[in-house]
């Protein structure tokens, strides 16, 4: 069926769209995914409003809290410069998404409204405890990224909110993240499961001072491994510990099985990719000693 | 349904289409404006026959809808090449035995021509990346990838002007 | 190779790129005409129902509609290959999810999808027969329960669910399995997979004011086509007329009738031309994808690795309709018994029906099914044996001379070269070079399939030559091979040659693009058109240049002779002014192949013609936790007799082996009660630029009696060997044995955590 299509040029015009629609008006960013839900037949939206042309929605700016603006591809993503050292994960985790075509167009905004639980990126952006800012009728609320998707492709957006930004915390010192993704193929991928972390080491590069593990396609949501981190709090991170860690993430997750894997694979999947990429990050905090 | 009026820049040539809001950038080439070389299958971004360039960038025209394609400088297949003349990368292929049925190799070149603008020197690893979302049944993607890296070298020998089709 | 030629046995370029890689080169799917109008079709989500009503009133008045059709408008006609048991549109029984209850002609695509959406269907489901099992049950419900009344090859064993038992017979099984000092049973089962051609089935039809309907399709055998449509119009054959304007892929799913027919009925009822194109979904879910098939092998072994005996069993699920496969079934049999001596045999193959899509032809159709089977009980039996697998193999593969499975006398047979270069060439010795890694080995054989080709070739005043050819190019350069064959002959370059093709009103018959024939084939035919045309050339010179014929030679464009010359140009204006121009005629057909008919029942393909032999082998290594497989080497020692165009012959192996490390990794059409769940290519996993190997390929030529210049078909056999060699690749690796395709990640993984102390 066929939709009004609007292109507002300013951020207020493109809320005022929104709210006015409601539920018959969909955002199109990339396309990537409302454009395959239409043609599914899955939405039928009667107003589709283009982000294209909208300001203020593509910056990767910050020095103390660094956010990255709704409409950042992830090709952006994958070649940003800021995120070439500990931030890493994030790099890691935007440049397995599809293939180039997709990725020259799909925004990370796009990724988190659509709340697949296999969203790559939003995985490791739940590692980075980030925070979303969402801008709508009544005003502008920071909404926690964690808890802020409740089930597979609901949000909580309400009506006629638009997100504008992720934003997360600048990395403490002896930090490092990593992201690992396992599919069927290698490229053009929906994960079957995906980690992500953030480590930081204490002053002797020995212990966990402070991680965040989080997982992605083993849930409703993508999810954070609480207690895996608990466990690693303080912890030495020896081969053991980090072994351990993927158990009790494994425990922890709530995978299904579908058509693109089963659940005990995906917690399998899961006690392997949580020690590798906790070893990554340690490689990548002492690299001399790893 | 409601028609708009849309400017569509398509390979340096301006046309005026009347189209409903919905219809994607490759309906619009393929049946308002009778360009062919940009070929359809998936209509779900998950196969890149239908790559073009917008702007430089690699995308699938299934996916874009035409509204939002004005004023962007469109290349498809018909565009990387004067007629009479091959792109450097299209006399590749046909010297390296990439072509078969030959229906995803639009899509394919237009994805490694995207590549090689930003990627002057590739390796392997780099062009089986960058092609990874187009899909090919017939080659294997083998002699694909050694035309590239070919295309590639005869490149960086001697630089194609860009042409007014395909400056972006 | 021994002969000296100037452009077979070349890797020319092939003709048709240039036109690919500028977009100009046109497919079935981008063909259109004024005035048309698009088609859709609506099919069923019961896979097993009676059909109470098709109500399409409402649909009929949308916007835009031009017509809608359904069984009620369409002759009552049941058609099909071996048997005829299809219909155009359900009437009272729908048996299967995706088939076809009714077709739309609209103005637009939206409005026909419109249109879809607005036919009401009635239907009482039934229990679907999901399987195999499920079909052989005793008491399970007949798919067809009049199928004794449908009209099917006299040769077919048919019976309830079962539309085909081939079978062979040889020698004496009991015995056989008594002189064994081991024998080894197991157990395979292998998943749908499509074809993925990355262009969709498309069909435009238009008819004129004489009663004749052109169709313009993407089909790989444009006189089949015509043949079922006039069976399906009920009228007849001259007054269809199939045109191929290109073809984006076909690898088998093109063969059989795919849009042809809701384009012409639609276009007969509108009166304009209407084209129809297919969707992924509705490829996925009611295309002709390769049949899931189940396989029992019991072979007996004597303590040194001699084959004494071998009893087989293949079930294919061969869905809704019998289609390809009866023939597959037959085919199966002699993938059974593999390319080795085994004295005694039993070898069955069984098409039975489910209620899923009819499942049809696939690049060497039945053989990754069977060579997985067989290959993998290779190595399980080389292991128990504390035998090397190559040398097994050496010890039982047939040689120069023997006897086929049944009974055809084997030539020009190149396995055991084949077998030892790839094994060279993979480095056999080190088999498993570290922790993790492994090596495997996998070969098999093919056939030739025979059927006519015709040829008609003519002189252009300029010299140049035009080839006319029914054959399709479905992307193999077949057709380039065989004007390389022609240009060879004639003494004149590759670019002389222009191809025209597919054409049934212009074009001589061809039995299409199937079976890895058409180079052989069409090759052939101009070989012996060639030679006509060098008479007529001959006879012609020797008038016009009053000398005697015998003394004139034809070489590179121009006939000499007695110190006088005539070109090719000269002699055709003289014979287009006064002789109505130079035009030669070929055919050919292959001899059939001598076996022993005792020895098959229910077989529709008793011998292998003009085979090639093959080997496969792989290095890989598995992640010991999540079961991930990385290929570092895959290597094809492919019997191709010899090679016309190595490049397009290796392109061949490399397109072939990437297709079946799809089926051998990441790629099955997945059923849950009779629907299929990944119906879309996010879901449907075929190998990206990222996942496929370099593929090494070696060319081994042991020429075939009857291929031009010895060369055997080489299309098909590069699908069939990968599954078996990831297997056995896997298992030495691992120590972990997957007996079921595809070989996913997770099998491996969930196995070697099973199996963990």
């Amino acid at each position: 069926m066929s939709f009004d299509y609007h292109e507002p040029t300013s951020l207020r015009e493109a809320i005022e769209l929104g709210a006015r629609f409601g539920g018959d008006g969909r955002f199109l960013a990339g396309g990537t995914d409302l454009m395959v839900q239409i043609h599914r037949g899955r939405v039928d939206p009667r107003h589709v409003i283009s982000l294209q042309r909208v300001p203020g929605l593509e910056a990767i700016a910050g020095d103390g809290t660094i956010s990255i603006g709704a409409r950042v591809t992830h090709r952006r993503l994958e070649r940003a410069p800021d995120f070439q050292g500990a931030l890493r994960g994030l790099i890691e985790g935007a440049r397995v998404v599809g293939g180039h075509q997709v990725r020259n167009v799909a925004t990370v905004g796009g990724n988190i409204v659509n709340a697949s639980p296999a969203a790559d990126v939003v995985v490791v952006l739940l590692a980075l405890d980030a925070r979303l800012t969402c801008l709508g009728p009544a005003g502008e609320r920071t909404p926690a990224l964690d808890g802020f998707a409740t089930a597979p492709g609901v949000t909580g957006l309400g009506p006629g909110e638009l997100l504008t930004r992720a934003s997360f915390p600048r990395l403490a010192p002896r930090s490092a993240t990593a992201f690992l993704k396992t599919g069927r193929r290698r490229a053009m991928e929906i994960s079957i499961a995906c980690v992500a972390a953030r480590l930081t080491l204490d002053a002797d590069l020995e212990r966990c001072q402070d991680v965040r593990v989080a997982l992605g396609a083993v849930g409703p949501t993508a999810m954070r491994a609480r207690a895996a981190e608990q466990y690693l709090e303080g912890r030495a991170l020896t081969d053991a510990a980090m072994l351990e860690a993927g158990q009790i993430a494994a425990a922890e997750c709530r995978p299904i099985g579908d058509v693109r894997a089963s659940a005990r694979y995906r917690a399998l999947l899961v006690a392997t990719l949580v020690p590798r990429v906790l070893a990554r990050c340690l490689e990548r905090v002492r690299p001399e000693i790893s | 349904m409601t028609r708009i009026p849309l400017s569509l820049s398509i390979n340096g040539q301006t046309h005026e289409v009347l189209a409903e809001t919905h219809r994607t950038l490759l309906d619009v080439l393929r049946t308002d404006l009778g360009l062919v070389g940009t070929k359809e299958n998936c209509l779900e971004a998950e196969c890149g026959v239908c790559t073009v360039l917008v702007e430089g960038v690699a995308v699938n025209a299934c996916i874009l809808l035409a509204a939002q394609c004005q004023g962007r400088a469109i290349v498809t297949i018909e565009g990387l090449a004067a007629p009479g003349q091959l792109h450097p990368l299209q006399q590749a292929f046909i010297d390296h035995g990439a072509v078969q049925c030959g229906y995803c190799i639009p899509g394919m070149i237009l994805a490694a021509k995207a590549y090689l603008d930003e990627s002057p020197e590739p390796d392997e690893y780099g062009v089986r990346e960058a092609l990874a979302g187009n899909l090919c049944r017939c080659t294997g993607y083998q002699r694909v990838i050694e035309a590239v890296l070919s295309a590639a070298r005869a490149l960086r020998a001697s630089p194609t002007p860009a042409s007014p089709e395909t400056a972006s | 190779m021994t002969q000296a030629t100037r452009i077979v046995g070349r890797s020319v370029p092939r003709m048709d790129a240039p036109g690919k890689v500028t977009g100009t080169a046109l497919y079935a799917a981008d063909f259109a005409l004024p005035g048309m109008l698009y088609g859709k079709v609506l099919r069923s989500h019961e896979p097993h129902a009676r059909l109470v009503r098709i109500d399409t009133g409402r649909a009929a008045r949308l916007p835009g509609v031009r017509a809608v059709i359904t069984a009620a408008d369409v002759p009552d006609v049941r058609y099909g290959g071996s048997v005829k048991d299809e219909r155009v549109f359900a009437r009272e029984r729908i048996r299967f999810a995706g088939q076809p209850l009714a077709a739309v002609a609209a103005t637009s695509l939206d409005a026909a999808t419109a249109a879809l959406a607005a036919i009401e269907v009635v239907s009482t489901p039934l229990a679907p027969v999901l399987d195999v099992a499920a079909a052989l049950s005793p008491g399970a419900p007949l798919v067809h329960e009049a199928w004794a009344i449908y009209t099917a090859l006299p040769i077919l064993h048919r019976a309830g669910n079962v539309c085909n038992r081939a079978r062979i017979v040889v020698g004496d099984l009991e015995r056989g399995f008594v002189e064994a000092d081991r024998i080894f049973e197991n157990r395979f089962t292998t998943s749908s997979v499509h074809q993925g051609y990355t262009e969709p089935r498309a069909a435009v039809a238009q008819w004129d004011s004489s009663g004749l309907v052109t169709v313009w399709s993407n089909t790989q055998l444009p006189f089949e086509i015509q043949t079922t449509l006039a069976e399906i119009l009920q009228i007849p054959a001259s007054k269809v007329r199939i045109i191929v304007p290109g073809i984006g892929g076909g690898f088998g799913g093109k063969l059989r009738i795919g849009m042809e027919h809701f384009a012409a009925l639609l276009a007969m009822r509108t009166g304009r031309p209407v084209k129809v194109m297919t969707t992924s979904e509705e490829e996925l879910t009611a295309a002709y994808a390769r049949q899931p098939a189940i396989v029992e092998v019991k072979t007996g072994v004597t303590n040194d690795g001699r084959l004494t005996a071998r009893e087989a069993r293949l079930w294919f699920d061969t869905g809704a309709f019998a289609g390809s496969g009866p023939g597959v079934a037959s085919v199966a049999t002699l993938m059974l018994a593999g390319p080795y001596r085994i004295p005694n045999l039993l070898l069955e193959g069984f098409a039975v029906y489910t209620n899923k899509t009819n499942f049809g032809s696939f690049r060497a159709p039945s053989g990754p099914q069977a060579n997985f089977a067989v290959e993998s009980q290779m190595d399980i039996i080389a292991d128990a044996l504390g035998l090397d697998p190559l040398e097994l193999r050496l010890k039982n593969i047939v040689r120069e001379g023997e006897e086929g499975p049944t009974g055809q006398v084997l030539t020009a047979v190149g396995l055991e070269e084949c077998l030892r270069r790839a094994a060279n060439a993979i480095g056999w010795r080190e088999r498993r070079p570290e922790a993790g890694r492994g090596k495997g080995i996998a070969c098999g054989w093919w056939t030739t399939t025979g059927g006519s080709s015709g040829v008609y070739i003519k002189v252009n005043p300029d010299g140049t030559i035009a080839l006319n050819t029914g054959a399709a190019e479905i992307g193999t350069a077949a057709l380039t091979g065989a004007a390389q064959v022609l240009a060879e002959d004639l003494g004149v370059q590759l670019t002389d040659i222009s191809v025209v093709s597919a054409d049934t009103l212009s074009t001589p018959f061809d039995f299409g693009a199937q079976g890895s024939r058409t180079a052989f084939a069409v090759g052939n035919a101009c070989r012996a058109a060639v030679a006509d045309l060098k008479r007529q050339i001959l006879a012609l010179a020797s008038k016009h240049l009053g000398v005697e014929e015998h003394t004139l030679a034809l070489r590179e464009g121009s006939v000499a002779g007695e110190g006088k010359r005539a070109t090719l140009a000269e002699l055709a204006r003289i014979s287009q002014a006064s002789g109505g121009g130079l035009i030669a005629h070929g055919t050919f057909v292959a001899p059939p192949t001598a076996y022993d008919a005792k020895r098959v029942e229910g077989h529709v393909y008793p011998a292998f013609h003009s085979p090639s032999f093959h080997a496969h082998a792989v290095d890989l290594s598995v992640d010991a936790q999540t079961g991930e497989i990385t290929i570092h080497r895959y290597v094809v020692a492919q019997d191709v007799g010899f090679a016309v165009n190595p490049s397009a012959i290796e392109g061949q192996i490399e397109g072939g082996v990437a297709q079946g490390l799809g089926q051998a990794l990441s790629e099955e059409i997945v059923y849950d009660s009779g629907r299929v769940l990944n119906a879309n290519l996010t879901d449907y996993k075929m190998p990206t630029a990222l996942d496929v190997p370099r593929v090494e390929s070696i060319l081994v030529e042991h020429p075939s009696l009857v291929g031009p210049f010895g060369a055997k078909g080489v299309g098909e056999p590069p699908n069939i060997e990968p599954p078996a060699a990831i297997a056995n690749a896997v298992a030495s690796a691992t120590g972990v044995r997957i007996t079921s395709l595809p070989i996913t990640a997770e099998k491996v993984a969930l196995a070697r955590s099973a199996c963990a102390p």
